[in-house]
């Protein structure tokens, strides 16, 4: 019994090791020095599109929460209140497309104030997702009345690819672009039990992208 | 022999409990936020009538492979139109089913009736898609003070959400609100912008400053479902046929043209 434990306890070990095989890649292009001051806020918007492609909204928390923490903490707007307060300005057919059209936006009624009143400074469109690229193996699982198992191994491989394209809403203009591309492939091997070793592409470009999204703001002035 | 029969019982009756629930109906309530429009206001004042029909709107619709679908959106889509023609009009007051008397006219420049002529909607099962979406075809007609209709116009709002595999009401009523939302964005911004609605506004004495709205975008992130106008249409059709072309987007409808 104490063998068992301890094999299982080693594939287990090992299972941890191969888990989450991710490789990633972030760019980073610059328009324009940034600063925020500690009363000052962003949004992160995500691009909606009536294609299949658009920012889970998952993904856009995920960048939320990791810039709401840690040592040097932003101050984050809600984006569905955001939406809200600015209605019908950042509808998915309505928002502004390039930094170039804010001039415009910031004329209509109200919008110039209502930016102001909650001092946000940067608005960072979020825009990809997360795809399998390939998928293969073959797994099977039968249950029968004198118990069942699965065997084989099936695997898919994911791509997350996402942008953030970030204007000043206080100078009107593009300061930059960050991209993230991760990849990684998941298994499942079935031996009796199902073993998953997944990979998570999408949250690794997540947390690359938050990190830079964070000097990228923060860091020049 | 006992344990097979028990477990043929359990068999027959997991079987039928999932019958059951294949053939439930999934009722939604749509609910959700009720954001004032920040537009320039139509300088009129405006008699707005709600039909029964508009007021309690609810859809109906058993589809295969995920049972029937109850999705009553009346009271979000009544309230949302109430907070929206505050905002768009300089005043506003409910009014009864038209013609109105001169009397019952009085203190108001015309009359704004908003309809919803077709809801639908697509579970990721139907779409192959992993969105749940759903479209709202509204058709708004303004008539003078005299009962002389100054245009009527068809607006087609969308909205799409995730869904998680327990959730697809959740998801059902989300992307509702967005297109309801949608289908107000286009009324509040262009609305003022439509030449009948400009021309009218000079007949009563207050012109308008069009909205000089960032409408290049708009223009730009239109869903497949809609085109401007009829000769648009006609040309996608004729695309369609002298090009052998087999999957083009045919619009289901026409928006911003004004039938007056």
């Amino acid at each position: 019994m104490g063998s068992l434990m301890r094999n299982l306890l080693i594939v287990f070990f090992w299972l941890a090791l191969l888990s989450g095989c991710v490789s990633s890649r972030i760019e980073q292009s610059r328009d324009a020095a940034t600063g925020i001051m500690s009363n000052e806020a962003i949004v992160l918007l995500g691009r909606a599109s009536y294609n299949e492609k658009q920012a889970e909204e998952g993904f856009t928390e995920c960048i939320a929460d990791i810039l709401s923490q840690g040592d040097n903490p932003i101050r984050l707007i809600d984006q569905k209140q955001f939406r809200d307060d600015l209605y019908p300005w950042f509808e998915p057919r309505t928002a502004p497309t390039s930094a170039d059209e804010l001039g415009k936006l910031f004329n209509q009624p109200g919008v110039q104030d209502r930016i102001s009143s909650v001092n946000v400074r940067y608005l960072a469109w979020i825009d990809g997702d997360t795809i399998t690229i390939d998928s293969g193996g073959s797994m099977s699982c039968t249950i029968s009345t004198f118990g069942g198992g699965c065997f084989g191994m099936s695997y898919w491989e994911e791509d997350a690819s996402y942008e953030a394209a970030i204007w000043d809403l206080k100078e009107m203009t593009s300061t930059g672009q960050i991209s993230a591309d991760a990849n990684g492939t998941s298994y499942i091997a079935g031996l009796i039990i199902p073993i998953p070793i997944l990979a998570r592409p999408g949250n690794a470009a997540c947390k690359g992208l938050a990190k830079q999204l964070r000097e990228f703001i923060v860091g020049e002035t | 022999m006992l344990q097979f029969r028990a477990l043929l019982g359990q068999s027959l009756l997991v079987t039928g409990m999932l019958l059951s629930l294949q053939s439930c109906t999934t009722s939604v309530v749509v609910e959700g936020t009720l954001p004032t429009p920040l537009v320039s206001i139509i300088p009129a004042r405006m008699g707005v009538y709600y039909s029964d029909k508009f007021r309690y709107f609810k859809h109906e619709e058993v589809i295969r492979d995920s049972g029937g679908w109850s999705i009553d959106l009346g009271k979000q889509n009544l309230n949302f139109f109430q907070n929206l023609t505050k905002s768009l009009f300089v005043g506003v007051q409910e009014v009864g089913q038209p013609p109105l008397t001169s009397e019952e006219m009085q203190g108001l420049d015309g009359v704004f009736i908003p309809k919803i002529e077709k809801y639908g909607f697509l579970t990721p099962s139907i779409s192959g898609l992993k969105f749940y979406s759903a479209s709202i075809e509204y058709r708004v007609a303004m008539y003078d003070k005299a009962g002389t209709k100054i245009g009527d116009w068809n607006i087609v709002g969308y909205g799409k959400s995730e869904g998680g595999m327990f959730s697809s009401d959740d998801a059902i009523n989300e992307a509702t609100v967005l297109a309801i939302r949608d289908g107000g964005a286009r009324i509040a911004i262009e609305l003022i912008d439509q030449p009948a609605v400009q021309a009218w506004l000079q007949s009563i004495g207050e012109p308008s400053q069009p909205s000089a709205a960032p409408l290049a975008s708009a223009e730009r992130n239109k869903s497949p479902e809609t085109i401007e106008s009829a000769e648009s249409l006609k040309s996608a059709e004729s695309l369609k046929s002298a090009k052998g072309v087999e999957s083009i987007e045919i619009p289901e409808s026409v928006d911003g043209v004004p039938d007056a």
